[in-house]
């Protein structure tokens, strides 16, 4: 018989690159990967089942606590949808707040995702860079907020607190040292010789295999697709949102997509500062029975909430499907294959910036 | 104690490597210990070392409230670290398990149950100054009294 | 050849090179605004109960009386320093970062009121949740350890081998009774409403 495998070659699940445990199982010729198979499993811990019977209170830090790099879009999508059920309309102050809250997590999730690639294809001195600037982003969510990672900002009809001017100024200028900075790390990166080796024309999703396997987020906009529910957002469409698209669907693409993502959430920031004028930031309301599905962009992609709550307030059926679920399959089914060194797996599979504990929830 | 033995631990206590894992966590404990590495913070300077290889660490940094998968591979691989070993416990999930100790769910806390624990680090998630600053009180304890037997 | 120049003129900022020739640790501090874990102020707490219904985690804080004064008291390894506690305390006895300043200043509350469900086919008529509910305890202190009283005025208490409510509007969704259930037969809806601007 011929042999067609070499070895099979398992990633993982405890490894240097990767933040979460899980394991990529491939089957290699040489150092030519020809299948790949994502396993999973190593951090469920059943959420939604949890979540089951309980009032929006908890269900509310329960979903935060999802995925604890993109808290504030499970957050935000989950009060919007038991918003939506009961017809509670936040004030116009705080829906401004609300996104600059959640655009200020997008960026800090987007310079965590290249910082892993750079560390990934080592490039450590971009990756430290780029983990020090996400500090500042941090800095300003703590301001904000109170707390670093899991926030608690958004409640039913509105926001926990409100911004003074003092921190509306501290945060401008956060904003203008991270455009700065960020303009200088973008320049070193699309230069750069070695990076470009490692990245460019690696780990390519074309349109049609982004389509066929319903890829989200940069990974499906670094190939050409117009996909951001941020698009029908009536608060971001107020701001004038349009979404970052590239046509490549290498490595490069997906990273740089991030990168102009992050400033386009310094715009959208900016631009929410100027039009928010003074007023309430909270408007009551109780949650009353129904069942709704409701979309949100989350740095990573495309997030469903499906709900049904009753008249005390109480979740009784919730499913959530998170973005990682469909990127980590077209990582695993269309970028991982005909990749031509093993050394390209762990920073393809990084590239489309999985997160496991969204994924297995 | 043999005078050796003291040079060594003290030569020890200085240069610690560190491994993490995570037993079913909501990543926000792990950014946290990421975000030690950062140049703000710079978790090297102290001789500290995240190297994620259980065979060459010291410290071993739980994060997670123990998912069923884990069951039976985090008492294998807390073998595999070489003596002195101690594990610390970051944010809430492997003390008390959280948000996620309610009825119904999968995850099994505290992580004690498993393996023994040396210090917790509550808070969901810590901050990274609090991440370093329970390290650096426990690294001259790990190896204070450590005497090495022949084999 | 345009990434070295990028390189040389990233090295020769003079920004870099102060930072590479003065290099400093940050020192390990934690800025006033952070959510800490809540801390005590010298108000004193009414027992009221608010913090133990809002409080989104399992078993993080307790009201209990010592030396006669009844304080709330928080476990840390199960508080997950949310800062909800804060905000729905209407005694500010809680503090933690700058939620008590803004909690004030913009006059925030979140209010609750609660209906309890007692799932009839799980219910054993043990009276836990009777024994164990502390506004029951104020009300009707010869309350038995079977559950079962003579008062009408607790919110619930075993009558003929079941747990029947009596006084819904007296709960203060605690959480208490749902704890010492072992059934899980129990459960305490507690709605609650984010306000702004005093009594709407």
């Amino acid at each position: 018989m011929k042999k067609t495998v070499d070895i099979s070659l398992p990633v993982g699940p405890m490894h240097p690159c990767f933040k979460e445990p899980c394991r990529i199982k491939c089957e290699t010729r040489g150092e030519y990967v020809l299948a790949a198979e994502v396993e999973l499993g190593y951090v469920k811990k059943g959420i939604e089942r949890i979540m089951r019977g309980r009032p929006w209170q908890e269900v509310m830090f329960l979903a935060e606590r999802v995925c604890g790099i993109c808290s504030v879009i499970h957050n935000f999508v989950f009060i919007e949808s038991v918003e939506h059920i009961s017809g509670i309309v936040p004030t116009e102050r705080a829906a401004y707040l609300r996104v600059i809250v959640n655009e200020l997590d997008r960026m800090q999730s987007h310079l965590l995702a290249n910082y892993s690639y750079c560390y990934t294809i080592e490039h450590e001195t971009l990756a430290m860079y780029l983990l020090n600037l996400r500090e500042t982003v941090m800095d300003q969510l703590e301001l904000i907020t109170g707390a670093r990672v899991t926030c608690a900002f958004i409640v039913p009809g509105g926001v926990r607190c409100d911004i003074s001017s003092d921190i509306a100024d501290e945060l401008r200028s956060a904003l203008d040292h991270i455009d700065a900075e960020l303009t200088r790390f973008i320049r070193i990166f699309e230069t750069g010789p070695l990076i470009g080796l490692r990245s460019k024309g690696i780990g390519i999703l074309t349109k049609d295999a982004a389509i066929e396997s319903h890829a989200v987020g940069p990974t499906a906009r670094a190939s050409g697709i117009d996909n951001d529910q941020r698009s029908t957002h009536p608060t971001y469409t107020a701001l004038g949102f349009s979404p970052v698209i590239r046509q490549e669907g290498d490595n490069f693409a997906r990273i740089m997509v991030r990168f102009e993502e992050v400033f386009q959430s310094i715009r959208l920031i900016r631009s929410a500062l100027e039009a928010m004028r003074e007023g309430p930031i909270r408007g009551g309301g109780t949650i009353k029975a129904g069942s709704i599905r409701y979309r949100g962009e989350a740095p990573r992609g495309e997030l469903l909430y499906e709900l049904t709550t009753d008249d005390y307030g109480r979740i009784l059926e919730i499913a959530i499907q998170t973005p990682s679920i469909p990127n980590i399959q077209v990582c695993a089914h269309a970028m991982l294959i005909d990749a031509q060194s093993a050394a390209d797996i762990t920073s393809i599979f990084i590239s489309s910036d999985p997160c496991i504990a969204c994924t297995e929830r | 104690m043999s005078l050796l033995q003291h040079l060594k631990n003290s030569v020890r206590s200085r240069s610690i490597h560190v491994a993490y894992v995570n037993v079913g966590s909501c990543n926000g404990c792990d950014i946290e210990i990421l975000a030690c590495l950062s140049p703000r913070y710079d978790i090297e300077q102290y001789g500290i070392y995240v190297h994620n290889n259980p065979r060459e660490a010291d410290v071993l940094l739980i994060t997670g409230a123990f998912s069923p998968q884990w069951e039976d591979k985090l008492k294998p691989l807390w073998d595999k670290i070489p003596h002195p070993k101690v594990a610390v416990a970051i944010g809430n999930c492997p003390i008390s398990g959280c948000v996620f100790n309610r009825p119904e769910t999968l995850v099994d806390p505290p992580v004690s149950k498993h393996i023994p624990i040396a210090a917790e680090i509550p808070g969901c998630p810590p901050r990274p100054t609090e991440i370093i600053s329970t390290i650096l009180s426990l690294a001259p304890l790990i190896f204070k009294d450590y005497e090495e037997t022949i084999r | 050849m345009l990434s070295i120049i990028n390189y040389i003129r990233e090295f020769l900022r003079p920004h870099w090179i102060t930072t590479f020739f003065t290099a400093k640790t940050a020192p390990l501090v934690t800025p006033p605004h952070f959510r800490d874990f809540p801390e005590l102020t010298d108000k004193e707490c009414t027992h009221c109960l608010a913090c133990m219904m809002i409080c989104p985690a399992p078993e993080a804080i307790t009201v209990v009386k010592r030396e006669e004064i009844w304080r709330p008291e928080i476990t840390k390894g199960h508080c997950i320093r949310c800062g909800l506690c804060i905000e729905a305390c209407p005694e500010d006895v809680l503090t933690s970062g700058r939620i008590l300043a803004y909690k004030k200043e913009e006059e925030l509350t979140l209010q609750g009121t609660f209906h309890i469900e007692i799932d009839q086919s799980k219910c054993m008529g043990c009276g836990n949740c009777t024994v164990a509910c502390p506004v029951n305890r104020e009300i009707d202190p010869a309350l038995r350890s079977s559950g079962t009283s003579t008062s009408d005025e607790v919110i619930m208490r075993v009558d003929t081998g079941q747990n029947k409510v009596l006084h819904e509007e007296k709960c203060t969704g605690c959480k208490t009774c749902e704890e010492s259930c072992s059934n899980g037969a129990i459960r305490v809806a507690r709605i609650v409403e984010a306000l702004q601007g005093g009594e709407k």
